[in-house]
């Protein structure tokens, strides 16, 4: 009879038991558990859920990018530029938004390997430039304006559920399948797990860090299009600050910082956590800035809980021996 | 002479493991006193209970008459034990006179005096015989020098026992000689070293007494002169494991399946060599002699100047680890924890991952299959193990070598590359490796196996090829076979041709 370990048990779905408890402590707030309510809150953070399983696959693979909110913030106003100045239709433009998501997220990645230094490093270096960039083509006014197709992206609703929340389904879907079904995902838990012994068992190492970065990438500029089309306006201040947010759920959804485990599920329970404390926190009448003091409060305690998890690890090693 | 050290029924208790089972010791003055065991029979708790790194639940351990019931660091080497572990204590970016005084206050105390310094680290470095200039960076020496630098940081602080933890594990054959010498040295001088090893051949040739642990427990202290390898290995095992190296009845085929023809690269000169069929071909050599880096080479995972690769008869140009498994070709690294297990993950994610792209539908894995894999290696290679969803860190380090090799053979290599296959795993588990390797070249499959260990390389092999300082000096013939004869062309001495 397998032993039921309520340690592991624990740890594998520690994101939806603090799911759950949040729920439970917001459920006394009137109107809450309303089906109306649950949708506005997935629908506010369908964006920020696809951004972080962009950011997940980074982070399973065991690198960080602290960039990603100005690749969206550069994606948005791009995306402006195309449709609104520009008056290329709808579709075209969200094509060529991806190409350029996956582009830059490539870009941190060759400077990572040209430089040999890990790509948490170069992104503090990049993120300025892209933010620099992002005000210098925008001139930093928003770009209003843009097509109804563009913008049915964001705001359009299936029955009464908003078109971003299918579309974070399906992409949730499809990730975790890729992780979980295939030998794509094993290959990324390898990179994460020990990319020296990936590279000896045969993996080309090199050749899946530009694959990941291309699909993170991909992931941060459909967030950004989302986001942008949400908003009904571009701005170079439309994506930055929710790298914070995804690392963030991305910790508690059980992703080592050191990379190489974890499940996209858990990352969307992650999130979720995050989008209701903050929702709560607004309904509260908090100062932002307040909010900002309690989200970096929470990004500790999911470091601890981190760090808290490799330390049990090793104790349980240390006592097998 | 009379007893420096005792200890006295210690117990070391970890949740659900007996790590020190009532375990009493006792060393005397000035002698070498070697313990041994099998991994897990408790020799690092014991020497960490001694060097205060621990506390034992009960037990006693006296030094110099003065009796405790747990030391700490500090304890410790106030009391003159200095302890040697495996990872070096220092900090790389500081001088040797610095390290060496590091923890020792000396002069002033608020400002470190430099000449006061160099004068007591170069004095105690003069005693042990090294030449290292004490202004040396530490992260400038070789791990044998970083290991001497260790030694004086005790001696500095008149350490009368020391405990070395698998010294010579990490060191080239001349810096283990050096480093015998260097024991032979502090026995002089009346200084009593606990010497952990797993390697018989260095136990015996400096130890006064042999103490053997098995799963925690004392078991026999033995003199050295008196006792021989037979029994040694019998009493850490806990049975009669017959010969150390298992007899082979195969023969090797005439058959090629591997021939490398004027490889450069990586400082490696033209190295010309056929493997056959159903042969272990041994490459013996020094450390840095060049060997991993052609094992590497071959594999396609370091860059070769120039050479040509034959595998089964066929002309192939591998640039990548990925084209030589195509072609039948695996390699076991040489260090297992960072190039060849993923520790963090289970057995059953380790061993298919080399061939779970072959086994999959398009993108998809076929689960099936690979379960079928996992339990067939298990089953084949006996993996002492739980489960197959117990992580590879939690295993032993022959299982987890095990895990490796299968990892590899899943991948239906033929011609296996295993560099140090037998490295830091214990007596038990080098047989069954062993025997493993004559199971697959009773299979028709061949293996090239690095080895530092002399012993191992003639018990094992059919034809040993020596290399020295990226040159292959010969080759030697199973009837030939002779240490002398092998260790001259592994210093570069070359056959009379």
């Amino acid at each position: 009879m397998k032993k039921i370990n309520f340690d592991e048990v624990f740890k594998k779905y520690m994101a939806w038991i603090i799911l759950l408890v949040v729920l439970i402590l917001f459920s006394f707030t009137k109107n809450f558990l309303s089906f109306a309510n649950i949708v506005n809150i997935l629908s506010q953070n369908s964006y920020a859920i696809i951004c972080s399983l962009g950011v997940a696959f980074l982070m399973m693979a065991g690198e960080i990018d602290l960039s990603v909110g100005y690749i969206m913030s550069l994606c948005s106003v791009i995306a402006g530029i195309l449709n609104v100045q520009m008056g290329i239709p709808a579709v075209p433009t969200i094509l060529i938004t991806i190409v350029i998501g996956m582009i830059l997220s490539m870009l941190n990645n060759f400077l990572s390997e040209l430089l040999k230094i890990n790509r948490f490093m170069i992104t503090v270096a990049t993120m300025s430039v892209f933010q620099g960039l992002s005000y210098v083509i925008s001139k930093s006014v928003s770009i209003r304006g843009f097509s109804d197709g563009f913008k049915a992206i964001g705001q359009a609703n299936i029955g009464k559920i908003p078109l971003p929340v299918f579309i974070m389904f399906f992409l949730l879907i499809v990730c975790s399948i890729l992780m979980s079904k295939t030998y794509f995902g094993q290959y990324v838990y390898a990179l994460g797990g020990n990319s020296e012994a990936a590279n000896l068992a045969g993996i080309n190492v090199k050749k899946m860090r530009y694959i990941i970065s291309a699909l993170a990438g991909a992931l941060i500029a459909i967030s950004a299009i989302i986001l942008t089309a949400r908003l009904g306006s571009a701005h170079s201040n439309t994506g930055p600050g929710t790298e914070f947010t995804a690392i963030t759920g991305i910790l508690l959804g059980g992703i080592s910082v050191r990379g190489g485990e974890g499940k996209m599920t858990s990352v969307f329970a992650g999130v979720l956590i995050i989008s209701i404390l903050t929702n709560g926190m607004q309904l509260a009448g908090l100062d932002t800035y307040y909010q900002f003091i309690a989200k970096g409060i929470i990004m500790l305690m999911a470091i601890g809980i981190d760090v808290y998890n490799l330390n049990r690890r090793q104790v349980v090693r240390k006592s097998a021996k | 002479m009379g007893t420096i050290l005792q200890l006295d029924n210690i117990t070391k208790l970890y949740p659900g493991v007996t790590a020190l089972d009532d375990v009493s010791l006792s060393f005397e003055e000035g002698e070498v006193h070697a313990i041994m065991g099998e991994n897990g029979a408790g020799k690092s708790t014991l020497i960490k209970t001694v060097g205060g790194a621990i506390r034992p639940n009960e037990g006693t351990i006296t030094v110099n008459g003065k009796s405790f019931d747990h030391l700490t660091p500090t304890l410790s080497s106030e009391n003159g034990i200095g302890v040697i572990y495996q990872e070096f204590n220092l900090v790389p970016s500081l001088s040797v006179s610095e390290n060496v005084c590091l923890g020792n206050k000396l002069g002033h105390r608020f400002y470190k005096d430099k000449k006061q310094m160099n004068a007591e680290t170069s004095k105690v470095l003069e005693e042990l015989g090294m030449e290292i200039d004490p202004n040396t960076m530490v992260s400038s020496l070789s791990t044998g020098q970083q290991q001497m630098v260790e030694i004086a940081k005790s001696m500095i602080k008149n350490c009368r026992v020391l405990i070395m933890d698998e010294p010579t594990a990490s060191l080239s054959s001349a810096e283990t000689e050096n480093l015998l010498k260097m024991v032979g040295t502090l026995k002089e001088k009346g200084v009593t070293i606990l010497y952990i090893s797993h390697r018989l051949e260095e136990v015996f040739q400096i130890s006064d007494r042999i103490s053997v642990m098995r799963d925690g427990k004392y078991i026999k202290t033995l003199s050295t002169k008196e006792t021989s390898r037979r029994e040694l290995i019998k009493l850490m095992v806990g049975r009669d494991i017959g010969d150390e190296y298992p007899k082979r009845d195969t023969k090797p085929e005439d058959e090629v399946v591997l021939e490398v023809k004027g490889l450069y690269g990586q400082g490696d000169v033209d190295i010309n060599f056929q493997l056959h069929k159903g042969e272990v071909l041994g490459v013996a050599g020094l450390v840095g002699a060049g060997r991993t880096e052609m094992a590497k080479m071959v594999y396609g995972y370091l860059k070769k100047d120039k050479g040509e690769i034959y595998a089964h008869g066929e002309k192939k140009n591998i640039r990548i680890p990925s084209e030589a498994i195509a072609n039948g070709i695996g390699l076991i690294p040489e260090d297992r924890k960072r190039e060849g297990a993923f520790l963090e993950y289970a057995i059953d994610w380790n061993i298919p991952i080399m061939m779970i792209k072959k086994a999959s539908n398009g993108l998809f894995v076929d689960r099936k299959k690979i379960t079928e894999i996992v339990d067939r290696y298990i089953k084949e290679l006996s993996i002492a193990t739980p489960s197959a969803q117990q992580l590879v860190r939690n295993l032993s380090g022959g299982n987890q070598q095990k895990v490796v090799v299968a990892k590899t053979l899943a991948t239906e290599a033929d011609i296996l590359i295993m560099d140090e296959p037998t490295r830091g795993i214990d007596v038990g588990a080098k047989q069954e490796i062993y025997n493993l390797i004559n199971e697959l070249v009773a299979q028709g499959k061949s293996v090239l196996m690095i080895s530092s260990e002399m012993e191992e390389l003639m018990g094992m092999s059919d034809r040993i090829m020596v290399f020295y300082e990226g040159e292959i000096t010969g080759f030697v013939d199973r009837e030939n076979f002779e240490q002398n004869h092998i260790m001259a062309l592994a210093s570069g001495i070359r056959e009379a041709a």
